[in-house]
């Protein structure tokens, strides 16, 4: 299963010959960098590698969607690493075009989605094969974890929005096809707002409507409105559920939506949370 | 007092009416030639400067000779640095031109072609294409330039809107054209607004950055098509200057002079829509040149037109040469947006100029 999701992706994947100076776009791809141990081949990392902390005192270089030629060419990488929607595509062009291996690492919102990202960045550094296995298999027994905790508890009861932003006038709601909704996924709980595609603005009528049981926000989206507090008496969520209840969850944004290392890990602390906290109603 | 006299005191008003000696006039004439000469320097010199700066360090003698780095230091010189310096120059050439243009067509000082609509139309234009281009399935040969041949048509159906309108409302009069732009710029509004929300997320992201301008996109094969546009369009704006100089006595006052008028504004809109709509096309939003540059020039030389267009046409050049190369280089290896750069230069000033004019 596995090496059938990575063999159609076989070319971005094969090996790469000089992997002594890497510049990453993607927060997801630089912590995979640093879960393989080559952080010391980092040259540059683009504004979403914000985690490890180490990551940020690398050169920048820039948005992951708005990459500068020169600039990357500047740091003369021999590899340059991206995540799916890097960009724009003419600098991508140039790229090629100056002879720098460059490759976009496929991206799937699912727990296999991850574990085949690692797969493909280590192929791509040449890691020994042994050792690989070895990092998966920590991965696999978390997935495997989230797996049971959602089959003994179906969480499916459970009525999660996760809202990106609340600052600007009508929350942003998770829906279909996006990292958030894969991240809703993964946890096993029920995205309230599935029949929307992408991140779109939800109305307080819709949302009242809708009435999650949870509400997940990322730090950033919650430090953006006063913290909690400001969640609680925010005029779109006050008559929910998750409100009445006090059901409230903040979570580090890249750690849950960039599908790097720490997401299934974000996933099943989420889950055990969920439980402990009596989110979830045991189903007897 | 004959018309050609009124006309000379319309637009050198402070120069002659000081003490109408012929003096003062040369002396004006004097600053004019320097201030041209002193210009064309200053394009070269940022221009060189500019292809020399940048973040991968460049050696003019590696580049020319044949040493190891030779290949790719001509690589980044020719192929990277070299289109979008040459396309800054352009665009910002035209946007200024097309500024000083509208705003002598118009006798307004605030006009420039984010108010007559073509701007916003060439966003629309763009925007509709990044938002629904992947559904249009289009052949690989045509890819490079779907952003900018959207922008450009967009950019000129304003513009035939607008003519078409004007003409369908009696009269190519200025206050209509004006309401038009007005009316234009809140349509496109709404057509941009409504794409910012059906678009997907990473769609939105590449918009927002869109709408920001960057020259970063450039390569040979999308900056000639545009520059030769904007080139053609610029030569036809520049050669408008005496038209331009008599229509300051008032439309009737130049016809009367022979001024076809109706044909006049026809042909400034017409260009200044194909020079702003290339520029747009290719780089993106990119405010307050436009605006900004010929009053700049005025100050500098007076408001006659025969100055006022090609020392634009320098001035916008050379500024927009600059704000890139501190765009690419003040936040090494990222950069910076450009259109932020001129408006972060192009705003406080305007707001000068406005005390400045209110307070006298």
């Amino acid at each position: 299963m596995l090496l059938f999701a990575c063999s159609s992706h076989a070319e971005q994947c094969d090996p790469v010959t000089d992997v002594n100076r890497i510049a990453v776009a993607g927060g997801s791809i630089t912590e995979i960098i640093y879960l393989l141990g080559y952080e010391d081949r980092l040259v540059g990392v683009d504004s979403t590698s914000n985690y490890p902390v180490a990551a940020t005192h690398l050169p920048s270089v820039g948005y992951v969607r708005n990459l500068s030629v020169e600039g990357l060419l500047s740091l003369q990488p021999t590899l340059i690493l991206g995540e799916d929607d890097m960009g724009p595509p003419t600098v991508l062009e140039q790229l090629k075009h100056a002879g720098v291996d460059t490759r976009r690492i496929p991206e799937r919102h699912d727990a296999q989605g991850i574990l085949a990202k690692i797969e493909c960045v280590a192929s791509l550094l040449n890691v020994p094969q042994d050792e690989t296995e070895a990092r998966l298999q920590e991965f696999r027994t978390v997935a495997e974890k989230l797996k049971n905790a959602h089959v003994s508890h179906p969480s499916s009861e459970v009525n999660v929005a996760l809202l990106l932003s609340l600052d600007s006038g009508a929350p942003i709601a998770a829906g279909d096809n996006t990292s958030g909704g894969g991240f809703l996924r993964i946890v096993g709980a029920t995205n309230v707002f599935a029949e929307l595609d992408g991140w779109k603005p939800v109305s307080p009528e819709f949302m009242t409507a809708a009435n999650p049981d949870v509400i997940v926000i990322p730090t950033r989206g919650a430090n953006a409105i006063g913290g909690i507090e400001g969640a609680v008496s925010h005029p779109s969520l006050r008559a929910t559920q998750a409100i009445l209840n006090d059901r409230i969850v903040v979570l580090d944004g890249m750690a849950m939506l960039g599908f790097g290392p720490r997401t299934l890990q974000t996933a099943l602390d989420f889950a055990i949370q969920m439980r402990r906290d009596g989110f979830l109603e045991s189903p007897e | 007092m004959d018309t050609q006299a009124r006309a000379k005191r319309l637009i050198n008003p402070w120069r002659i009416e000081k003490n109408g000696s012929q003096l003062l006039a040369a002396s004006l004439q004097r600053r004019r030639r320097t201030a041209i000469l002193f210009l064309s320097i200053a394009v070269f010199s940022i221009f060189a400067i500019a292809l020399t700066t940048g973040a991968v360090a460049i050696s003019l003698t590696n580049v020319l000779g044949n040493s190891p780095t030779s290949d790719f230091e001509r690589l980044v010189f020719s192929d990277i640095r070299g289109p979008r310096v040459v396309l800054a120059a352009f665009v910002g050439g035209s946007l200024a031109l097309a500024g000083a243009s509208l705003q002598g067509l118009f006798r307004n000082p605030l006009a420039d072609p984010g108010l007559i609509g073509v701007s916003s139309g060439a966003a629309l234009g763009a925007i509709a294409m990044i938002v629904l281009g992947s559904a249009l399935n289009l052949p690989d040969w045509l890819e490079p330039y779907s952003l900018p041949l959207a922008a450009a048509s967009g950019g000129i159906l304003v513009t035939l809107f607008i003519c078409f309108f004007a003409q369908r409302f009696g009269q190519f009069n200025i206050v209509t054209i004006l309401l038009l732009g007005i009316a234009v710029n809140a349509t496109a509004g709404v057509g941009i607004g409504f794409f910012q929300y059906v678009s997907t997320d990473p769609e939105l992201r590449t918009l927002t950055f869109w709408m920001m301008g960057s020259f970063g996109r450039s390569t040979w094969e999308s900056v000639l098509p545009a520059v030769a546009l904007m080139a053609t369009a610029s030569v036809f704006m520049v050669r408008q200057n005496q038209t331009l100089d008599r229509l300051q006595l008032g439309e009737a006052e130049a016809s009367h002079v022979g001024v076809d008028v109706p044909s006049l504004k026809r042909r400034t809109i017409l260009m200044s829509a194909t020079a702003a709509g290339a520029g747009v096309a290719v780089a993106g939003t990119i405010g307050f040149v436009g605006l900004v540059v010929p009053h700049l020039v005025r100050l500098i030389g007076g408001a006659a037109h025969s100055f006022v267009l090609p020392a634009a046409v320098l001035l916008g050049a050379s500024l927009m040469v600059l704000a890139d190369l501190i765009s690419r280089t003040i936040v090494v290896p990222a950069e910076l947006p450009v259109g932020l750069v001129t408006s972060a230069i192009g705003a406080p000033f305007f707001l000068w100029l406005i005390s400045r004019s209110t307070l006298r």
